[in-house]
């Protein structure tokens, strides 16, 4: 079955903006829309878009489908009766057709020190119970796919937000009963960009490929960002 | 010089937010009460208006027990609603890049708290 798929097309070089370019593909109920931009680049090679793995698990293939944020790799053609729209990640740059600039996702995930940061030099192993990993382990799931940050408004509405993403892997490290870095991620937490920045829209939650729950995740930093105010008050 | 790598200023949202959620848990649960004990009820027949005269809620809320009853009457539905509807304005106006900051601040929390304390003065 023949299908329209509309790209939306930029070359930093030559457009003032994005044109929508409308391409037909071969559809089946096992298409997805990575599959379909691999037929489209099939016709024009010069069409530019990430993707590696295919399974929902690199994070690479994020595009806006139909203007809802997605993994190209994790949505399927059948599901678009009509026809399907195309386009880069919103609330970044755009450097060529469907592929960003994530270099500001990246520098707001590096600023939440997302590492174990346990001081302890010991060969034993940090031994963790059920219920310890239990606290974290829904939040080790983000795959830096981006998806979140295009989905949020607060992100769009002012970029120095650390966003879902790099709070919900403060929290993940925060949460984590190996890890003692914990006061050297709450000053960045504390400010207006980190916590506070969100006003739990949830949308990040729903789009969110992996089920991590962010909003979850910034709600609980915002309970532990307040127990860290009270702390402050009675600290000289 | 400007410190390279200086941690961001701590925000006072804690605060807000803090009084926006207890804010919120009297809008869900003790305004509703108010209004299906002051309003519903009385209407449907259910309490009697006797039962709700000044002299013997005044005495219930406002005298017995230090009028302790009356301020948490006023500060949970009056009070503290009030601040949680100032911050949902608030961040609402930031949504729709019509302010957001310290002005709209100012105002929002600002006339919660002028009214608030009007309503603590009328019950004083």
């Amino acid at each position: 079955m023949s299908k329209t798929i509309n790209i939306a097309r930029y070359n930093p070089e030559q457009d003032s903006q994005p044109q929508l370019q409308a391409f037909q593909v071969d559809s089946d109920h096992s298409t997805s829309v990575l599959d379909a931009l691999l037929q489209v680049q099939q016709q024009d090679p010069s069409l530019g878009f990430r993707w590696s793995c295919r399974m929902a698990i690199c994070g690479s293939c994020g595009v806006m489908v139909n203007g809802i944020p997605k993994l190209g790799c994790k949505t399927f053609l059948r599901d678009y009766p009509d026809e399907v729209t195309v386009s880069a990640l919103a609330h970044f740059v755009v450097e060529k057709d469907l592929i960003v600039d994530m270099q500001p996702f990246l520098a707001h995930l590096s600023a939440v020190k997302p590492y174990l940061i346990n001081d302890q030099q010991n060969a034993e192993p940090h031994r963790q119970t059920p219920a310890q990993l239990a606290k974290y382990q829904q939040f080790a799931n983000c795959i830096n796919c981006g998806l979140c940050y295009s989905a949020c408004p607060q992100f769009g509405l002012n970029p120095e937000f650390l966003g879902p993403a790099a709070i919900t892997l403060a929290q993940r490290y925060n949460l984590d009963s190996r890890d003692q870095g914990k006061a050297a991620r709450m000053p960045e937490l504390n400010s207006k960009n980190g916590v506070w920045g969100c006003t739990f829209v949830g949308f990040c939650s729903e789009v969110c490929p992996k089920k991590v729950d962010p909003a979850a995740a910034i709600n609980q930093g915002k309970v532990a960002s307040a127990g860290d105010f009270i702390i402050s008050m009675f600290k000289p | 010089m400007i410190q390279k790598n200086a941690p961001p200023k701590r925000s006072d949202e804690p605060v807000w937010w803090a009084l926006f959620s207890a804010g919120g848990v009297c809008f869900a649960v003790v305004v509703p009460g108010a209004i299906l004990a002051l309003a519903l009820l009385p209407a449907l027949g259910v309490i009697t208006a006797d039962s709700l005269s000044y002299p013997r809620i005044s005495e219930l809320l406002y005298q017995s027990l230090w009028g302790l009853a009356g301020l948490a009457f006023v500060g949970s539905v009056i009070c503290l609603p009030l601040f949680h509807a100032a911050h949902r304005i608030h961040h609402g106006l930031h949504d729709l890049q019509l302010g957001g900051g310290l002005l709209s601040k100012v105002l929002c929390y600002g006339s919660a708290a002028v009214i608030s304390l009007l309503a603590l003065y009328l019950i004083s």
